[in-house]
């Protein structure tokens, strides 16, 4: 080997090591620098992206738009009567609480955001949001949808932010299973790409006994998401000789997200 | 020399922006065109070794800090066995493997034979996304070999190979404003007898 070859070679490795041995805060730093240098390229970008995706929905042909409106209609239709069973069933309840004495539902102090990429990463089961440090989000906070937790902030920039979806093992929620009394952390399982993507409720006990369709809700414990927010349903029990695992569906469909909501403050 | 090594380091940090703009095709298995290896393996094949490991360093630090996962954070009472995740800057390590396997075909290259050079960015390619996925495997503890990561790695790998012809025509324009010989179309075998 040359000897500039060497030299080259021995400082490559030099790099590699120091590079290896960086701790979390740094590695933030070395992020957050990154990204604020291809944040202006990426701004453009965004906006050229969102130019061409309006003319692209522009040019929607007239039939499909029609035939979706006569859905709509149909779908309108049927909320309404729903709604209107859902006040019923709102001002009962209302009456019952103050008849009760209950305190007022705990309430999310939350900002809204669209997905703006998917999947960013070749492994890592991410989506990026349209907000930001400007919207108050930080690192960690819990990412909603209507159906129920989506995951938790991870990277946070000034206009966007990286959300690691509940489908990565990196994403741990605790979480109880309804109607039992048994406890266990949930996490999804990266490289599972095939239909649903399945999570798995580890560490439950051996003697675990539920059924299918049984709900799975986060229990509030270890500091990261509320309580009683739906993750998904129990789909299987597989019971080992010092625990059981159990495979869940979750409630979120990961293929069709738009809009969620980052919880700013779990309220009083 | 150096105008064309500068010139190649900014085709990569350009392939980095890029990059970004790339979606992943949910219908192909959620495979995407990797563009910054795509840019470092060709111009891996085209520069001498310091320069390749310059970019290799370069390539894999910056990709890490581009998808890297943070802590994963919470009660460590309550979360007590945190998932392990990869060590930052283990793919300049990758980088490096990958542009000393497109080293070993540079004689064929400067020989005009950029085809096979084309070839093996599929190859390089496919075995970096196998050797980072064995490697979160590994970490993992639990080995975990779905049908559809498999193509998810194959498709990628093809797909990110059906651009290389396009990025050796830019880095060949590059060489000739540059005035930088990479390739020595002339050149012929000598045998004993000429």
């Amino acid at each position: 080997m040359k000897p500039l070859n060497l030299i080259a070679l021995l400082l490559f490795f030099g790099g590699a090591v120091w590079a290896l041995t960086r701790l979390d805060p740094a590695v933030r730093d070395i992020q957050a620098a990154y990204y604020s240098a291809i944040s202006p390229f990426l701004k453009s970008g965004s906006a050229l992206e969102t130019k061409a995706r309006s003319f692209l929905s522009e040019t929607h042909h007239s039939k499909e738009l029609e035939v979706k409106l006569q859905l709509v209609e149909s779908q309108l239709g049927r909320l309404e009567l729903i709604e209107g069973r859902f006040r019923d069933l709102e001002r009962e309840n209302a009456q019952l609480r103050h008849a009760l004495k209950f305190e007022e539902a705990t309430k999310f102090d939350v900002v809204a955001a669209r997905i703006a990429r998917r999947q960013p990463t070749t492994w890592w089961q991410t989506v990026e949001i349209d907000r930001g440090g400007l919207a108050k989000i930080g690192p960690q906070l819990p990412v909603l949808s209507n159906e129920g937790l989506v995951g938790k902030v991870d990277l946070v920039r000034d206009d966007r932010s990286s959300v690691i979806l509940l489908t990565d093992e990196k994403c741990q929620v605790s979480a109880k299973v309804e109607g039992t009394p048994e406890v266990g952390i949930l996490s999804g399982q990266r490289g599972k790409f095939e239909g649903t993507p399945m999570l798995r409720l580890r560490f439950l006990s051996k003697d675990a006994a539920f059924h299918t369709g049984q709900r799975v809700f986060t229990t509030g414990r270890g500091g990261l998401f509320p309580a009683n927010i739906l993750l998904g349903t129990v789909e299987s029990v597989e019971k080992g000789s010092l625990d059981s695992e159990a495979s869940v569906r979750p409630a979120v469909n990961f293929a069709d997200l738009g809009t969620v909501f980052v919880v700013l403050s779990a309220g009083d | 020399m150096i105008r064309y090594t500068f010139i190649t380091l900014l085709l990569v940090l350009a392939a980095f922006v890029l990059q970004q703009f790339l979606p992943a095709f949910t219908g192909l298995h959620n495979a995407r065109i990797l563009i910054v290896q795509l840019v470092f393996l060709c111009a891996a094949v085209t520069v001498g070794t310091p320069t390749m490991l310059l970019l290799a360093f370069v390539c894999g630090f910056l990709w890490d800090a581009q998808c890297g996962l943070g802590p994963a954070g919470g009660d460590p009472e309550i979360y007590s066995q945190p998932v392990e995740s990869l060590r930052f800057g283990y793919s300049i390590l990758l980088f490096g493997g990958m542009g000393y396997l497109m080293q070993g075909i540079q004689p064929l290259f400067r020989e005009g034979k950029w085809q096979f050079s084309a070839l093996l960015t599929g190859i390089a390619v496919f075995l970096y996304l196998s050797a980072e996925y064995a490697i979160i495997t590994f970490v993992r503890g639990e080995l975990i070999l779905t049908r559809a990561t498999v193509f998810q790695v194959i498709i990628t790998s093809l797909l990110t190979m059906m651009f290389s012809p396009f990025v050796f025509w830019l880095l060949f324009k590059i060489s000739s404003l540059c005035q930088h010989t990479i390739r020595f179309d002339g050149i012929k075998h000598k045998t004993r007898y000429n």
